[in-house]
């Protein structure tokens, strides 16, 4: 009994500090939400210090949750994380069967697929929104601007020229509208985690028992089949692994955010709270904890979705 | 249905040759064993025979038609894999039914058949179960059952009982043994356990890197091999095998004799030893014999009551009639 004793005294300490770093910053934020507390206020400088006497109860709750600007952050936030899942596991699976066969070079490949990876998230930003997607001076501007040149030639052509006069000029899309910058967003981020689905599925492939894929042969299972009844609920685990991680990850997403648009008309919920706590430090709590019920709703969620539809 | 036949069939893997051109006929009905140490070519020859590889050269026949370039799955062979191969994540009904879902039967039918064959394998209470609940001979059964759903004309097991216990490899040796007769579809088993080769056999293929050394019955294998290998590969205790001075006297290389031809005197014999380790089943005491022409100890099988003192000198006779005679090449002598 004294070894058992002696070695939680050990414990504790660690227990302690794991103990302490999750529950004081969930309490002073819990505590924050129930109160009136701002940075600035010439008016009610008492609200200025945290203090139990400025009690709101759910005022805060209330006054986010009546605020449009909320619902619109709940929204894009579900919309952009739930896009960017969908998109990597589907080009995941696709890209890891397709290097999951020996080819030559298929070290560089793999080296070459993982790299996007590696870039810092502000940094694939500001090239996606400059380099890429930008409707002057980007990829797109460039692509759409000789589109539209060669399309113009043409229609000065003999014989084909009037089917050519027929086409509208096209138009590049800026992605830094409020309509479009979370599909900029989406994009960005799905090029950027790709790899780390390919790489969780790429080592699942590789774990895959192959006498079971010969006795499917043997039992006539054609190539969909043998990916749609063995490949696929192998893979059911790494994909819920993969939608797990994603939806922490996603869910917090802002420096994408901040680059592409400022937020502006693509504010998800934790830009939002950023905005809040310029002052609000208050209403910034009550949002904080809305996101964390969120966050935990999403991922039961999509968790059983997946168990469901893999596992039949 | 379930005549099988191989022409000059051959199997390299890139520089090395596996299976030399190699001609084998199987009847069907025939249970037939090829059995050998690992790494002769054995599997390698069920999966040429199932389509899993493709041969090198040479052509596969069933039933008269040649289906060396035909799909695994018209071949109408049903394989049972020495690791069960079963889909982890389908109940047992699921994975019985899976062939037959694959080829597009009625589910109607489909639930008539696997009833059916769970009935046959007493597996009626595991339908419902995923292979990960089921015990290594349940699941061997159910690997069993989704051959037998096919109704094959033949079935070929790898190794199907290397990886259970002894005591439940003795009882499934039987079942198959008995599906076999009520049955009577050919059988291909491969396995490196010569016991299982001469238990369930009708007919025996010994091979030896991928060459076949004989083909036979378990008792013609047994009481004359053609050669060496075959010789020390059948029968267990091994057959002594002596060569030198000892062979030389009965104008032979090698001279092989098996431990039950083998007569014990502590009086006077042919040859002169000295006993070493006794091991005694009851039925039947093996007796270690140290003996100068030969560097391995004799092995000698005696009466269940013998007992000998380790060290203790006794001389041995041999058979005459049971002798088997070597040549230089290994090959036997008549």
């Amino acid at each position: 009994m004294a070894d058992r004793k002696l070695s939680r005294l050990m414990q504790a300490p660690a227990v302690i500090l794991l103990l302490t770093w999750m529950l004081v910053p969930l309490c002073i934020t819990l505590f924050f939400s129930f109160i009136r507390y701002v940075l600035a206020s010439s008016i009610r400088p008492e609200w200025t210090s945290p203090s139990i006497e400025n009690w709101r109860g759910f005022g805060n709750y209330l006054f986010v949750w009546n605020n449009d600007g909320f619902w619109l952050a709940v929204y894009n936030s579900i919309f952009i994380v739930t896009s960017i899942i969908v998109l990597t596991v589907v080009l995941g699976l696709a890209i890891a069967i397709l290097v999951n066969r020996t080819f030559p070079g298929q070290g560089i490949v793999r080296v070459m697929l993982i790299s996007p990876f590696f870039v810092m998230p502000a940094v694939n930003a500001v090239l996606w929104i400059n380099m890429i997607l930008d409707p002057v001076l980007g990829l797109q501007g460039i692509a759409v601007g000789g589109l539209n040149e060669v399309v113009a030639t043409l229609q000065d052509a003999p014989l084909v020229g009037w089917f050519f006069s027929l086409w509208p000029e096209l138009i590049p899309i800026s992605f830094r509208a409020s309509q479009t910058s979370a599909i900029a967003v989406i994009l960005m981020v799905t090029w950027q985690w790709t790899p780390f689905a390919v790489l969780i599925f790429m080592t699942s492939l590789q774990s895959e028992d192959q006498q079971q894929k010969e006795a499917a042969i043997l039992d006539g299972a054609g190539k969909w089949s043998m990916f749609r009844f063995l490949t696929l609920p192998h893979l059911a685990r790494p994909v819920s692994i993969v939608v797990m991680i994603q939806a922490i990850f996603h869910l917090s997403l802002y420096a994408e955010i901040e680059i592409v648009s400022r937020g502006n008309g693509n504010k998800n919920l934790p830009y939002l709270i950023g905005e809040m706590a310029t002052n609000n430090i208050g209403a910034a709590s009550a949002t904080g904890i809305f996101a964390v019920i969120l966050a935990n709703v999403l991922a039961v969620f999509l968790l059983r979705m997946i168990s469901k539809s893999l596992m039949e | 249905m379930g005549s099988i036949k191989l022409e000059n069939i051959a199997k390299s893997f890139g520089d090395t040759e596996v299976i030399p051109p190699l001609n084998l006929s199987i009847d069907e009905g025939e249970f037939v064993v090829f059995v050998g140490p690992s790494g002769c070519g054995k599997s390698t020859l069920l999966r040429l025979i199932a389509g899993l590889e493709n041969a090198t050269a040479g052509k596969v026949i069933i039933d008269g038609e040649d289906v060396t370039n035909v799909t695994p799955s018209k071949r109408g062979l049903a394989m049972v894999f020495q690791s069960y191969a079963l889909y982890p994540h389908m109940t047992v009904r699921k994975n019985i039914a899976f062939p037959l879902r694959m080829s597009g039967m009625e589910p109607a039918e489909i639930d008539k058949r696997v009833e059916a064959a769970s009935t046959s394998l007493n597996l009626n209470d595991y339908l419902e179960r995923k292979p990960g609940q089921l015990s290594g001979g349940q699941r061997q059964r159910v690997a069993i059952g989704r051959a037998i759903v096919r109704d094959p004309s033949a079935f070929l097991f790898d190794e199907p009982l290397s990886n259970l216990d002894a005591a439940l490899r003795v009882g499934m040796r039987l079942e198959i043994s008995e599906m076999h007769k009520q049955m009577g579809t050919t059988m291909i088993y491969v396995t490196h356990d010569q016991v299982e080769a001469m238990t369930m056999a009708d007919k025996i293929v010994v091979l030896q890197s991928g060459v076949i050394e004989q083909v036979g019955s378990p008792l013609e294998l047994y009481k004359s091999p053609c050669n060496v290998f075959v010789a020390g590969f059948i029968g267990s205790p091994k057959m002594n095998l002596l060569s030198g001075e000892v062979a030389a006297k009965y104008n032979a290389h090698t001279i092989g004799i098996r431990p039950e031809h083998l007569s014990i005197s502590d009086t006077a014999g042919e040859w002169e030893g000295v006993v070493g380790v006794s091991e005694h089943l009851g039925s039947d005491t093996f007796v270690h014999v140290h003996f100068d022409g030969s560097n391995e100890p004799l092995t000698v099988r005696a009466g269940g009551d013998l007992e000998l003192e380790y060290g203790t000198k006794v001389f041995l006779t041999p058979d005459m009639k049971k002798l088997h005679r070597f040549d230089e090449s290994g090959r036997a002598i008549r």
